[in-house]
C-alpha cells in the first residue's frame, strides 16, 4: 500500500496540474467570445455578398467562368484541410483530419493543402510533405484566406487540380462540434441561388443594371465568394477550438478534482491505519512488559 | 435639406460606414459613378480607388472620403450598400508602407504576362497604394 507520503506528493501535483487545467479553461473561454466577435464581424459582408449572387445569378443568360466548370479531366481532386495549430483539445483535430482522411480514401490519389499546424503535420504524416500549408493562427486570417484561396484558383485554374473539398470543423453549439466537408470548386450554381440572406430584400430580378455586362460583375464576384468562404471556414474552426478546448479543459478540471478527492481519502485511511498500528504496538508493548 | 438614403460600408472584417448619405461616389470598373437617393437598381464591380461619399451626421452634412481595395457597390432605390476588401481613413493610411507597396508591385508587374490574373492582380495592388497616396494627398 502506497504511503502517506507518496499519496500526499501525488495529491499535491494533482492540484498543480488542476490548476494550470483551470487556467486554460479560462483562456479558452476569454478566446471564444473574441472568435465569436469575429464572426459576427464579418457576417454583414457575408450576407450582402450572398444577396449580389443572387441577383447576379438571376441576371446572367449563362454562367461562363472557369470556377464554375469542371476541372481538368485526369488531374487529382484536392483537400483543403483546417485545424487548429495546437491541441489540448480533446479530439478536435483528429477529428477533423480523420473526416479528411475519409474524403481522401474516397476520391483516391488527392493534392492536399492545409492551415494549422495540425493539419500540416498531419499531411506530412501522411507521404505529403510538400503540400502547401498556412497557419491558422497567422496576425491575419484574412490575409491567409486571400492567400489559400490565390493558391487554389490558380492551381485549379492551371490544370493542376480538378476539384476542392474543404474539411473543417463546424461549430454545432458550444458543446458539439462536428467535421464538415464541403465542395468549394468548381461552385455549384445552386448553392449561390439559395445563398441565405433576406429573401424579401432582394431586387425584382431583370431589373438591375449592371456596369460592364452581368457576366463580368459575376467573374469579379465568384474568386471573393471563394475566398470569404474560406475566410469563414477559418473563423469557424478557431471558434469551435476554442469551445473544444473549453469543454476538454472542464472536464480535465473535473477529473482531477474527482482523483484528488479519492487519493485524500485514500491518504486519510492510510494515516488512520499507520496511528492504528503505532497504538497497537505500544499496548502489546506494554503488555508485554507486564504494565499494569 | 438634400434627400438621403441609407447607405452602409462593410468591409469582411467590420462595418466600416452606417448611416445615411445624399451622394456616393465610387471607382467602378467602368469609372467613377456617383449615385443619388432612388438611384434605379444598379450592381458594379469596384476598382481599388477613392470612394467619396456625402453623409449626414448628427444632423450635419459631412465628407466622408476613404481609400478602399477592390469590392462591388449596390444601388437600390432604398439602401446603397458597398462591400470593399478593405477601407482606410485619411488617419490609418501609412504613407511609407504605401510608397513601398506602390514601387513593389509595379516591379512584379513587369515579370507578368498582361492578360494574366498575376498582372490583374498587381494592377490592384498599385490601384490601392496609389489610392492610399491620393487620399493622403502625396
Amino acid at each position: 500500500m502506497a504511503t502517506v507520503r507518496d499519496l500526499r506528493d501525488r495529491i499535491k501535483s494533482l492540484k498543480n496540474t488542476q490548476q494550470i487545467t483551470k487556467a486554460m479553461k479560462q483562456v479558452a473561454a476569454a478566446k471564444i467570445r473574441r472568435a465569436e466577435i469575429a464572426q459576427k464581424q464579418a457576417r454583414p459582408y457575408a450576407d450582402t455578398l450572398a444577396e449580389m449572387l443572387r441577383d447576379l445569378m438571376g441576371a446572367v443568360s449563362s454562367v461562363d467562368h472557369s470556377f464554375m466548370k469542371p476541372g481538368k479531366a485526369g488531374a487529382p481532386p484536392a483537400i483543403l484541410l483546417v485545424t487548429a495549430d495546437k491541441g489540448l483539445a480533446g479530439a478536435f483535430n483528429s477529428n477533423a483530419i480523420r473526416a479528411a482522411e475519409q474524403v481522401a480514401r474516397e476520391r483516391g490519389n488527392v493534392a492536399w493543402y492545409t492551415v494549422g499546424n495540425k493539419a500540416r503535420n498531419a499531411v506530412r504524416r501522411l507521404g505529403k510533405p510538400d503540400s502547401p500549408a498556412w497557419v491558422l493562427n497567422a496576425p491575419s486570417k484574412l490575409d491567409t484566406a486571400r492567400d489559400v484561396a490565390r493558391r487554389i484558383s490558380d492551381d485549379f485554374v492551371n490544370g493542376t487540380i480538378s476539384e476542392v473539398t474543404v474539411v473543417s470543423q463546424k461549430l454545432v453549439s458550444m458543446m458539439s462540434q462536428r467535421p464538415e466537408a464541403r465542395k468549394l470548386i468548381p461552385i455549384e450554381s445552386a448553392a449561390l441561388r439559395e445563398a441565405p440572406g433576406d429573401a424579401e430584400r432582394r431586387a425584382p430580378s431583370g431589373s438591375v443594371e449592371f456596369a460592364g455586362s452581368p457576366e463580368f460583375v459575376l467573374s469579379r464576384l465568384l474568386p471573393k465568394y471563394l475566398e470569404f468562404t474560406i475566410y469563414s471556414a477559418l473563423l469557424e474552426t478557431d471558434a469551435a477550438f476554442f469551445a473544444a478546448q473549453l469543454l476538454a479543459m472542464t472536464n480535465a478540471t473535473d477529473n482531477a478534482k474527482k482523483l484528488i478527492d479519492e487519493l485524500t481519502i485514500q491518504m486519510n485511511n492510510a494515516r488512520q491505519a499507520a496511528i492504528t498500528k503505532e497504538l497497537l504496538e505500544i499496548v502489546a508493548g506494554a503488555e508485554a512488559l507486564g504494565v499494569e | 435639406m438634400a434627400s438621403t438614403v441609407p447607405f452602409k460600408l462593410i468591409s469582411p472584417t467590420r462595418v466600416v460606414f452606417q448611416g445615411d448619405a445624399e451622394l456616393v461616389i465610387a471607382v467602378t470598373t467602368e469609372g467613377e459613378e456617383g449615385i443619388l437617393p432612388k438611384h434605379a437598381p444598379f450592381l458594379a464591380a469596384l476598382r481599388p480607388g477613392v470612394l467619396r461619399a456625402n453623409v449626414v451626421a448628427d444632423g450635419a452634412s459631412q465628407r466622408l472620403e476613404l481609400a478602399t481595395g477592390e469590392g462591388f457597390m449596390q444601388a437600390l432605390p432604398d439602401r446603397i450598400t458597398v462591400l470593399v476588401d478593405d477601407a482606410l481613413a485619411f488617419d490609418d493610411v501609412d504613407v511609407a508602407r504605401a510608397r513601398e507597396d506602390l514601387a513593389a508591385a509595379t516591379e512584379r508587374q513587369k515579370a507578368e504576362p498582361i492578360e494574366s490574373a498575376a498582372f490583374a492582380r498587381e494592377q490592384a495592388a498599385i490601384d490601392f497604394a496609389g489610392a492610399k497616396l491620393r487620399l493622403t494627398g502625396h
